[in-house]
């Protein structure tokens, strides 16, 4: 057993879903079963992803494990494809594997009867293998490869019923949308490639712990951390870029759940995590920033909808805000903790709205639902307690990483007194949890609204409740930490997930995240034990890397203040939800009348999509009308004012025209025509007029080349 | 004769046992033809056994970097090192790939009672060629030439099926006579002046004074009328169309590939180690100042892809537009050589792997075609695109990756060949070839057009070829595609492969 296995099995999991989706797609025609080919390959990648856990987590806890080949190598350039296995990339390919495994099982009763059927399993496929490789991948190069490619499988089944124009729309703008981060994203990578010429993240880690950094500035430094981040601004659907996100609610809802809810969106987050230590303290507050915009508009969004899936995707967009939150705050482990644990209860959540819309027969408006409780029981109940662990509720793991969070925006704000973010993320807590149980409470709870669909609702069958439950079952503390209150005692946070060693110089941090250590020194032979060739396993030698004690202790102390308050917050969303929907003691209609602007900014997302539509889009048009302005009426003007002016010397240029010019363009056209037909002429059959020639030409390079 | 060079000559013979598995496979071929002279079946059984056991030698003798058939004092007449070694595989593959076409070809198939005599003479090419790539000795090169020639000469026409099969044939006798007697009359200048057919010997003897005569530059450029008429350079390619036209599929394809490939390693070889002077730190050759080898390399290599390009444009025969390509080719590995540096080398070998691969697969395509239409004229092609999609999608990537477009491995073919030339400073060489690859697309995408957006008049069946032959294909499009992508080993094979005795 040793580091090599790792890779094997990494590799066989990142290839399976491919080899499941050439499949698929080939035989999607002719085999009418072809799916469940494509499901057992998904499964088989997770019981494999089971194991390389379990051996990375109990058998090589410290180590990370690379393996390389040479891709392109020209000059001095060399470009390297690799895979590298450590903790965070097991717990997510773990994540992925589950939830598309689970993600197959329940599309095979949701999309039964579609015509496309083998087709939508087979884009599954290609998606599960992007993922993989976007988790897997030790360069930032395939990190963009990769991330291209769940980009065009999000796009695909987005539009996967591309009849509806709605859908097809809703494709084409993720597609673009993320377009306009990716550009970010991909002069990110560029600047970073021209620095340090290469594409390896430890590569690159190495050389900026040795104080090489673009331009000699680190301000470049900033603005390429910035450059990068965009890319996760509009994959995770970050504020400015959020608004693709809940038009691609037009896909198919397990695609919602799998894609657009639990990993896809995530990969922005991942991103972040693995570049983490290059970030420096400006970019990371642009970034806690943008998280906290991000999630604070689109929760009040969430308010206001009715369409069950819109409100998740809204919610999604909040969730993701908080973790990119944490990230700019520094609290990088529970970042990636409220990943994993988002990942299970939002998948729930969309899984289980799958449900109730396939048992109402495609209806999405909650405000024709009701009362849904009696007829879904096991839907009703995993969607209620993943309500509960978004909404922060003691014993589900949304508490624990959501706390965890929190504390760090207030150990944020205790340090440097930047109390913005701690207020965000307790304002977003509580309108989280009044805007889900609005949703729990007008979908499951009260009398039916429309009686017939109501009738014919019956629970889902077995594949498809079967992911809910474990989902939900996922969704309990638990799992993560044996003592419902304090996630720091749970193996996840503990053992698994580490704080990385930052590498951006000293005075580039903020002043908490600076090395205990006096000497800078420290940190570069923490960085020199990370290894570079192929598969070495470098202990940290058995410290745990901590990138800044102050900030561990902080935390420590906000712990309790932040886990009362926010458990008060959720406590009083919760309360008002039920006081308005439930006990109707409060008149929603009323208030929103009396709050009518506000009422109005929500319902209409912030009028996002108008004033892009005013902006951006019509400024593209405009460019574009402007442009063909000029060309219907400058270019064709000077055209036919030299038509005018060529009139007038008609005679002359009359001649000139047809001898000269024409002469020119056509003898452009066939000239090589003319050139070929000559050679073919020396081609004439005749053997002795070959030899002539070769004699001939004999002749000709002994007169060139005599040398004398 | 005294025990001590016997002694060198029984130790020689480890060093030749390709050689000498090829020879047995022969002589067995011979014996199995007479013995089974109703039966042919076991024919290309055992030339792709003999051709395994051979592949397998050279893969083991591989690093060896010695002369074979040496006396105590003086160059060998054989050369066994890497560069050899590697053409001796390239010759090999194309040989096994060679034996599969000819039992998927319709017009082999039909002569059946020939097919004896034709793989004997198949392993006499494949002796040839193989000496041909470890000569030291110009005695001998002249006899490997010779071996390979004749043996092509019956094979250009061993169908008898129709006229212009035995016309090919004739042709090429003809053609290829003189082309010979020209070469061998360089030879004996170039004896006559130096006193030496040893390659080495000649080197050392015209190092020191340099000889300045124009005997020496007339003996040079004979020689490489000889060569160049192998490798179908211009002004020394008019056999080319016509035979390559005229010969049987498999043989045309055999001949633009390792015939072609025997010649550039024969011409590389003369080249580098009779004038050789020097090689600089970073792979440049500084030659002896003769002959000015790269002006002319660089003159007759311009014009091999210019005419090979222009000339292909007009052709409407599938056979004779791939004649032309391949010499278009020819011209752009003729660059590689212009270079006269070991990166220039480096890149015709990537070249030579691609070329054979994309080369092979576009000739078999047209055979498989040409085996159920019975045409290889491109206006049959019309609509093919759609009656038979796995050979006209297969076509079309062996054809985009000979124009050298990515992501096939003709790009990264050519990729490397202009690196090479832009590293040296020879950017309007550079410029020249690139326009020329831009010629070459026009025909390429002709057939393409043909293929997919024409409609035919009349109606083609669907139909597809056999389960084997598509094996084939696939065999033959896998690696164009990965090698277009991930192609590491190659530029690594190629760059252990350029070791040549001496230098």
């Amino acid at each position: 057993m040793t580091g090599n296995n790792l890779i094997d099995i990494a590799l066989i999991i990142l290839f399976l879903p491919l080899l499941g989706f050439t499949v698929t797609l080939f035989l999607a025609k002719k085999v009418k079963k072809i799916y469940l080919f494509e499901t057992l390959i998904i499964i088989v990648a997770f019981v494999l992803s089971v194991i390389l856990v379990f051996l990375k987590l109990n058998y090589f806890p410290n180590a990370t494990t690379t393996s390389e080949v040479s891709w392109i190598s020209l000059g001095s350039i060399s470009i390297d494809l690799g895979i590298m296995v450590d903790n965070i990339a097991v717990l997510m390919i773990f994540v992925v594997s589950l939830i598309s495994m689970l993600v197959h099982l329940f599309s095979i009763a949701y999309m039964h009867g579609d015509k496309r059927y083998n087709r939508y399993f087979a884009y599954l496929g290609i998606f599960t293998f992007s993922m993989n490789g976007i988790v897997f991948t030790h360069n930032i190069l395939m990190m963009y490869i990769f991330w291209e490619l769940v980009g065009l499988s999000s796009y695909l089944l987005i539009g996967f019923w591309y009849e509806k124009k709605s859908a097809s729309d809703a494709g084409k703008k993720a597609f673009i949308v993320n377009r306009v981060g990716d550009l970010g994203f991909f002069s990110g990578i560029l600047i970073l490639f021209a620095t340090y010429h290469t594409f390896t993240f430890d590569k690159i880690f190495h050389q900026i712990s040795l104080g090489v950094i673009p331009f000699n500035s680190e301000f470049w430094l900033t603005v390429t951390g910035i450059l990068i981040f965009c890319g996760a601004i509009g994959k995770s659907a970050q504020f400015p870029l959020h608004v693709w996100l809940p038009d691609a609610m037009e896909g198919p809802t397990p695609v919602s759940a799998l894609i657009h809810a639990a990993t896809m969106v995530a990969a922005g987050v991942y991103l972040v995590v693995r570049v983490f230590p290059i970030l420096t303290s400006g970019a990371l507050e642009f970034i806690a920033i943008i998280g906290a915009l991000s999630a604070f508009i689109p929760a009040t969004i969430a308010i206001t909808q009715n369409d069950i899936k819109k409100v998740l995707a809204y919610s999604t967009v909040s969730q993701l805000g908080y973790m990119v939150m944490a990230l700019g705050v520094g609290a990088y482990k529970f970042a990636f903790f409220h990943l994993v644990t988002h990942a299970f209860f939002k998948a729930a959540l969309f899984l289980g709205s799958g449900s109730v819309i396939h048992a109402m027969h495609h209806e999405q408006d909650i405000r024709k639902m009701g009362g849904l409780r009696k007829k879904l029981p096991l839907t009703y109940a995993t969607f209620l307690i993943s309500t509960l662990a978004i909404s922060g509720v003691p014993l589900t793991s949304g508490f624990l990483s959501k706390d965890g969070i929190l504390a760090g925006t207030f150990a944020f704000g205790n340090l440097t007194g930047q109390w913005f973010f701690a207020f965000v993320g307790f304002l977003v807590a509580l309108v989280t949890a009044f805007y889900m149980f609005r949703l729990v409470i007008l979908t499951f709870h009260g009398e039916p609204r429309d009686k017939e669909k109501y009738d014919h609702a019956k629970e889902s069958p077995f594949v498809m409740v079967m992911p809910l439950v474990v989902l939900a079952t996922l969704s309990i503390f638990i799992w993560y930490t044996p003592n419902p209150f304090n996630p720091e005692q749970g193996a996840f946070l503990s053992k698994w997930v580490k704080a990385p060693t930052i590498v951006t110089p000293q005075d580039s941090r903020y002043s908490f995240l600076k090395s205990d250590e006096a000497q800078p020194e420290a940190n570069v032979q923490g960085i020199q034990n990370v290894p570079t060739p192929s598969s070495t396993e470098a202990a940290n030698s058995g410290e745990e890397i901590t990138f800044s004690k102050t900030y561990t202790e902080a935390m420590e102390h906000a712990h309790i203040p932040a886990m009362m308050l926010s458990l008060f917050l959720a406590g009083i969303g919760i309360l008002f939800a039920f006081l308005f929907y439930q006990w109707k003691k409060l008149d929603a209609d009323k208030l929103a009348e009396k709050i009518n602007p506000l009422y109005k900014l929500s319902l209409n997302k912030w009028y996002f999509d108008e004033i892009y539509d005013a902006t951006f889009v019509a400024l593209t048009l405009g460019i574009s009308k402007v442009l063909a302005w000029i060309d219907a009426n400058i270019i064709d003007g000077i055209v036919n004012g030299s038509a005018t002016v060529t009139k007038m010397f008609s005679s002359f240029t009359g001649k000139f025209d047809n001898v000269v010019v024409d002469g020119m363009v056509n003898g452009a056209a066939y000239m090589s025509g003319f050139i070929g037909l000559m050679f073919r002429k020396l081609q004439t059959g005749k053997v002795q007029t070959y030899i002539v020639l070769v004699v001939f030409s004999l002749v000709i390079l002994l007169f060139l080349f005599k040398s004398f | 004769m005294n025990t001590n060079s016997l002694n060198y000559l029984v130790n020689s013979l480890y060093l030749i046992k390709p050689e000498l598995a090829i020879s047995i496979t022969l002589v067995l071929l011979v014996l199995v033809d007479l013995i089974f002279i109703k039966n042919k079946k076991f024919l290309p059984y055992v030339s792709l056994a003999g051709l395994v056991v051979a592949g397998y030698f050279i893969i083991e003798q591989f690093s060896t970097n010695t002369f074979a058939f040496a006396t105590n004092n003086s160059a060998g007449m054989l050369i066994v090192d890497p560069f050899g070694n590697f053409f001796k595989l390239l010759i090999v593959f194309a040989s096994i790939a060679l034996v599969f076409f000819s039992l998927s070809s319709k017009e082999i198939k039909e002569s059946f009672e020939r097919h004896g005599e034709y793989y004997t003479l198949i392993f006499g090419m494949i002796l040839g060629m193989m000496i041909m790539v470890s000569a030291a000795d110009l005695i001998v090169i002249y006899v490997a030439l010779e071996l390979v020639s004749l043996s092509s000469y019956v094979l250009a026409g061993i169908t008898r099926q129709s006229l212009r099969n035995s016309e090919a044939s004739l042709k090429y006798v003809i053609y290829g006579g003189i082309s010979s007697g020209i070469m061998l009359f360089g030879i004996s200048i170039m004896y006559g002046i130096t006193g030496s057919t040893n390659l080495y010997e000649i080197n050392s003897l015209i190092q020191a004074p340099q000889i300045q005569s124009l005997t020496f530059v007339l003996a040079g450029i004979l020689i490489f009328v000889g060569i160049g008429y192998k490798i179908s350079a211009a002004p020394f390619h008019f056999w080319t169309p016509d035979v390559y036209e005229g010969a049987p599929l498999p043989i045309t394809a055999y001949l633009s590939i390792a015939s072609k490939a025997a010649g550039f390693a024969l011409l590389i070889r003369f080249i580098k180690i009779t004038f050789m002077q020097s090689v600089d730190a970073e792979g440049f050759w500084h030659l002896l100042g003769i002959i000015d080898w790269k002006t002319f390399i660089i003159i007759i290599s311009i014009l091999t892809m210019t005419l090979g390009n222009f000339a292909a444009l007009w052709q409407s025969n599938m056979k004779r537009l791939l004649a032309y390509s391949s010499i278009a080719h020819a011209g752009y590995l003729l660059l590689g050589l212009a270079v006269m540096s070991n990166e220039g080398i480096t890149a015709i070998l990537i070249y030579f792997i691609v070329y054979a691969l994309m080369n092979l697969g576009a000739f078999y395509v047209v055979m498989l075609i040409a085996n159920k239409i019975g045409s290889e004229e491109l206006d049959d092609y019309k609509g093919l695109g759609y009656s038979s999609p796995f050979l006209g999608a297969s076509l079309g990537i062996f054809l985009v990756s000979l124009t050298g477009l990515p992501p096939t491995a003709g790009f990264i073919g050519k990729l490397y060949i202009f690196i090479a030339l832009v590293d040296a400073k020879m950017i309007a060489v550079a410029v020249i070839a690139l326009l020329n690859t831009v010629v070459s697309l026009y025909y390429y995408i002709k057939v393409l057009k043909h293929l997919y957006l024409d409609k035919s008049q009349k109606e083609v069946p669907a139909f597809s070829a056999s389960l084997g032959s598509l094996v084939m294909v696939v065999a033959l499009v896998a690696p164009v595609l990965i090698f277009g992508v991930y192609f590491t080993p190659l530029v690594d094979l190629a760059k252990h492969s350029i070791t040549l005795l001496g230098f």
